[in-house]
């Protein structure tokens, strides 16, 4: 593991950071910017499309020969050994004399460009001209924690900035009201990598993520105590803000900005809760979103909560579909459960989304990005089950400027290992970011030595779609 | 646009080097960080003000870059202002109203001096300082990745730490025994745990198929890198892929670095009897049934009622038999010694030559050789390198933490990274003098530290506006203020509150969180909850490391991450902070509990009460002014609320 130690700056020297990774220009107007608010919105180096980020995270590795990669081969030799001319792939479990497992699933072609989808995203095909398939996506591990940690923050280590964490940390946030980068995680638990795969790493605190819960109290510490009235709070808060003026010297900036800060929490703490409050909805939209009925409730409400937190101005969400161990889709057992079950769940909902943001005139500037850390190997595991695979699987893009209707790269014909025009998660991060108007190389932190950016190893914009 | 060519043009040039034994170039070699420690003069002045000003060498050097700047220094903080600082430096405590009124009523002109020794024999010392080296060591009381497995034995290497600052250890007895300890003297229970420090990052462990080359070399990294970064001050780890891009550190340099740990696996030793064992085993083994049969019913179950089993066993495991004491630690196996190999890309199935020990090349005479490979205690050889008193490094690495950690910015703004991407010191001559005061007393922390805070530099004022000549300060023209760390943070709130339990030491206390916290954890069962109350209000130097989960109160206020080595921490401002400190758990008990301490010390007077509470949280009387504010709002508010504002104020949240 390579060593990165932080080393803290105060603000002049960490603007100075983002002014070597942003030009001139953006330091002048960064500084304004950043006020008495250091998550002020800043204006992107580069021309952006974009805006927001929905990543919409398949936990636990979909597969991509059951959704978006179809291998007619793979059926013909079900039952067989891989052909040595395949070469070799690297699993976690898998050992011994596996043999290949064609697919139940269905394949069709939707739109007008007649890409295949499989019978498992009916609804997300609807839209698949917005749709920007990466059939020959490549990571580096094969274990889940690793895995996420790398889809999330280009290292298979923990430690490191999340794309959330770098996309604040290049763009601010567009809302005062509203937490900029959010996660919304599976109400049935956490994922193997745990809190650090969506973490600030070393950049400060203030990129750190907002964790949405299930429950009533959906953010930490955004509801008043009890037997506190908010008429009470709101005395506390001017008492605080009289207090902290009495001693307040003109010119310092830093204390000008906590005190600042007090202001912004109330602000946050009186209107974000409309945001997540989704009785305001039509009865319409609920429906296509398929809240109120199983088994889309839960990811179609969250997902609906995507949308309103992206409408008001909240750069980054990640809405994770699976939690706990067993409920991923992390189909070791039987493919053919898991992914009916796990699918059900999200594509009317992701459908919906992709259509909801477009009549909203939202999709031009919201990036949707759909994947998991990894995908599934041909080769049966345990009879119908399927390991993970990370030398060739799927993702997707849509919105945000991606030109959809296309499919990028390919894996061989049994799906084991992209063959053409292999995107290491890398690139992912790397087109993401160029739609934000951002690139790798400016979007950097100096860090033990070190200018650290996400990509680690430098990666590419997939040209074809942007 | 010049940087992006470099990037990619440095990117591409990377290569394996052969295994040669390394040229460095005369102009690698005349880097600062490398050269020998220079004997400075120590500046002198002429000017009866500036000789009355000048106390210690310290001062001499500081005034003197001051001078050439065209800069003074500021007036000398007020008393109270002063004991403040040096409580928080110290102990990360504040006074009492006693401890300051006492201080206060000292007239005589050894008063802070007599503050200064009393502060570094209070417990409350070893306790504050330990924190910062074990942000250093990233100490974690888990594994991290997936399974996030709990070290049970770990908090005694952290109380190893807080008591080797309390007795005064000298530092390169410290760092001998963290990087040989074992091989020193095995038979000893504290040389043991000390090696403990070798097993400190995180550990990837998996279930199926075993990479062991990869696993193994993933421990050794771990092991190799935090050498560079805590004890030598260079980016040690950007060698592991290719040569280093900045640094004379070759690619083959970090593998002879490597080959030091080569026969270190982990340990832990028993501190328990045969028959204890036996009984543990047949309790374990009462445990395993019922598991047994859960795991069981788990067959042909999918989705959530799988995960419900999966859960209840995760529930049964940690409810099992607690283990058994053992040291935490770490032995030479010269069986099992791992070849090490020059690694294209840092990559296990991409070997090169293969290597034996040798220290950094930049630090040894041309074509020094590798260490035989019977060497019998290779980390205690490595020991005795870094610590000759040749090397340049570790002494002005220690020397400047200290520095740091009194005010806020290093000599060398990069503690952790003395080469050439580093900061170059500021007062590159004060630096050397540290270091050579530091090493002529014995390596001791406290001599060090007693002469930073008796200087005129560490008494001056904080409150000069900032400077066009020094905007950051980093010349010292005044004070540097600065936000209170997290843990001070929660352990003044609980001392102020009164509810601060003093306990030293001993296993490590998991306290209660907010339920809905429990889903970002992947196994939840893992957070038992200490069942005493009282230990909740403990230290926090005290509460549970858990590598994946960091206390949403630690987090918001930049408590380090655990993952990697912190060697400064950021100081950030921003609404969840707020958040925390007005609608968080801790800050309400804390106010509940600071509202009652009010009424029973200061009685019904509300005048009383806020003098108290100013006292309390900010180490003086309040102004008229915040009287008068704070007086009108307790004509109709609670007093819970204005006990809860004085957690929010900037004079209780910064020091000055």
């Amino acid at each position: 593991m390579s060593e990165h130690v932080r080393y803290t700056r105060n603000r002049r020297e960490f603007l100075c950071e983002a002014f070597c990774g942003f030009g001139a220009l953006a330091y002048t107007s960064m500084l304004q910017a950043e006020g008495l608010n250091p998550l002020a919105p800043k204006t992107p180096p580069e021309t952006a499309k974009a805006k927001s980020v929905i990543f919409l995270f398949m936990a636990g590795g979909p597969s991509h020969l059951e959704t978006f990669d179809p291998k007619p081969l793979l059926n013909k030799l079900s039952g067989q050994k891989r052909p040595a001319s395949f070469g070799e792939a690297k699993y976690q479990f898998i050992n011994g004399d596996p043999r290949l497992l064609g697919t139940k699933r269905t394949f069709k072609r939707y739109g007008k460009s007649g890409i295949e989808v499989s019978d498992l995203f009916p609804h997300t095909a609807e839209c698949i001209d917005d749709i920007a398939v990466i059939r020959s996506c490549q990571g580096d591990a094969v274990v889940h924690s690793a895995a996420q940690y790398q889809v999330m923050t280009g290292r298979v280590i923990p430690g490191f900035p999340s794309m959330g964490a770098w996309v604040m940390y290049g763009l601010g946030s567009e809302s005062e009201s509203l937490p900029g980068y959010v996660v919304i995680p599976d109400p049935n638990g956490a994922i193997e990598a745990g809190m650090p795969m969506y973490s600030n790493g070393f950049l400060p605190s203030i990129y750190q993520p907002t964790m949405m819960r299930s429950g009533t109290k959906p953010v930490l510490n955004l509801d008043l105590p009890k037997n506190v009235t908010l008429d009470t709070r709101r005395e506390t808060l001017k008492l605080i803000r009289g207090l902290n003026q009495a001693t307040l010297l003109p010119d310092d900036s830093e204390l000008a900005a906590r005190v600042n800060a007090y202001d912004l929490a109330f602000k946050m703490q009186t209107e974000a809760p409309a945001v997540f409050d989704l009785k305001s909805e039509p009865q319409e939209t609920l429906d296509l979103y398929g809240v109120g009925k199983k088994p889309t409730d839960d990811y179609g409400r969250r997902l609906l909560l995507a949308r309103r937190m992206v409408e008001k101005g909240t750069r980054f969400v990640c809405v994770v579909s699976g939690g706990g161990a067993a409920t991923q889709w992390d189909a070791h057992d039987d493919i053919e459960e898991n992914h009916l079950r796990m699918a059900a769940q999200v594509d009317q909902p992701i459908s919906a989304l992709l259509k909801d943001l477009k009549r909203r005139g939202l999709l031009d500037s919201t990036l949707v990005l759909w994947g998991g850390e990894f995908g599934r190997s041909p080769e049966a595991q345990g009879g119908k089950g399927r390991d993970h695979l990370s030398i060739g699987f799927s993702m997707w893009m849509a919105g945000g400027g991606i030109k959809g209707g296309q499919v990028v790269g390919a894996t061989d014909d049994i799906g084991l290992r992209a063959i053409e025009q292999p995107h290491h998660f890398r690139d992912i991060h790397t087109t993401v970011l160029h739609q934000l108007g951002l690139n790798q190389d400016g979007l950097s932190f100096m860090h033990q030595g070190r200018r650290e950016r996400i990509t680690e190893v430098h990666g590419s914009v997939i040209e074809q779609i942007v | 646009m010049l940087r992006r060519i470099l990037v990619t043009a440095v990117v591409t040039a990377s290569f394996l080097c052969g295994a040669e034994l390394g040229k460095y170039t005369p102009a690698e070699r005349r880097h600062w960080a490398f050269q020998p420690r220079s004997n400075p003069d120590v500046p002198s002045f002429s000017a009866p003000a500036d000789k009355a000003w000048v106390r210690s060498p310290i001062d001499a050097f500081i005034l003197a870059r001051l001078q050439k700047e065209g800069l003074k220094p500021s007036p000398p903080a007020g008393k109270a202002t002063l004991l403040r600082r040096v409580y928080f430096d110290l102990t990360g405590l504040p006074p009492t109203p006693e401890q300051m009124a006492k201080f206060l009523a000292d007239k005589s002109p050894t008063a802070y001096a007599k503050v200064v020794d009393e502060l570094q024999a209070s417990s409350a010392y070893g306790e504050r300082w330990g924190q910062r080296w074990l942000d250093i060591v990233r100490f974690a009381e888990s594994d991290g990745f997936e399974y996030d497995t709990h070290r049970p034995d770990a908090w005694r290497y952290r109380d190893y730490v807080i008591q080797s600052f309390n007795s005064d250890k000298s530092y390169d007895q410290f760092l001998r025994e963290q990087l040989a300890g074992d091989e020193i003297n095995p038979k000893n229970e504290v040389m043991r745990i000390a090696a403990g420090f070798q097993r400190l990052g995180a550990l990837r462990k998996n279930g199926g198929n075993q990479d062991i080359a990869f696993n193994r070399n993933e421990v050794m990294v771990e092991m190799t890198n935090v050498i560079g970064s805590a004890f030598l001050g260079v980016t040690l780890g950007c060698a592991r892929c290719h040569d280093h891009k900045f640094d004379p550190i070759r690619h083959t340099d970090y593998y002879r670095m490597q080959a030091f740990f080569a026969a270190t696996y982990e340990k832990d030793v028993p501190l328990s009897t045969a028959a204890e064992q036996a009984a543990w085993k047949v309790k374990n083994d009462a445990a395993q049934i019922p598991l047994k049969a859960l795991k069981d019913t788990m067959k042909g179950l999918t989705g959530e009622a799988l995960s419900e089993v999966q859960r209840k066993v995760a529930e049964l495991e940690v409810r099992g038999p607690a283990p058994l004491p053992a040291l935490f630690s770490v032995a030479d196996d010269a069986e099992k010694v791992t070849p090490v190999y020059v690694l294209a890309r840092g990559d296990t199935q991409n070997r090169g030559p293969q290597v034996g020990m040798r220290p950094l090349g930049i630090l040894l005479p041309e074509g020094t050789p590798e260490l035989p490979k019977e060497t019998k205690t290779p980390r205690a050889e490595l020991a005795n390198w870094i610590l000759d008193p040749k090397n340049p490094l570790p002494s002005r690495v220690i020397a400047n933490r200290i520095w740091q950690s009194h005010f806020g910015r290093g000599i060398v703004a990069t503690p952790n990274d003395f080469g050439r991407m580093g900061t170059r010191p500021t007062h590159p001559e004060l630096l050397d003098y540290l270091a050579n005061q530091f090493i002529a007393d014995g390596w001791k922390f406290k001599s060090l530290h007693r002469m930073i805070l008796l200087s005129n530099t560490y008494q001056q004022s904080s409150q000069a506006a900032a400077n066009e000549k020094d905007p950051d300060n980093t010349l010292l023209s005044k004070f540097p203020r600065r936000r209170l760390e997290a843990e001070e943070i929660r352990d003044a709130s609980l001392a102020i509150a009164g509810k601060l339990n003093p306990k030293q030491g001993g296993p490590s206390v998991i306290i209660p969180i907010d339920p809905d916290l429990l889903s970002v954890m992947y196994n939840p069962a893992q957070w038992a909850v200490t069942e005493d109350p009282l230990e909740h209000n403990r230290r926090s130097v005290y509460l549970f490391a858990k590598r994946n989960f960091k206390l949403p109160f630690m987090d918001v206020f930049d408590a380090p991450d655990r993952q990697t080595s912190c060697a400064r921490r950021e100081s950030s401002t921003h609404p969840p902070q707020a958040l925390e400190l007005l609608n968080g758990d801790t800050a309400n008990r804390m106010a509940d509990a600071l509202a009652e301490r009010l009424v029973r010390e200061a009685g019904k007077d509300k005048a009383r009460q806020i003098d108290l509470a100013y006292q309390l949280g900010t180490g003086r009387a309040p102004t008229k002014k915040e009287k008068q504010i704070a007086l009108a709002f307790l004509r109709k508010e609670p007093l819970r609320e204005f006990a809860l504002a004085l957690f929010n104020l900037n004079s209780f949240l910064y020091v000055d």
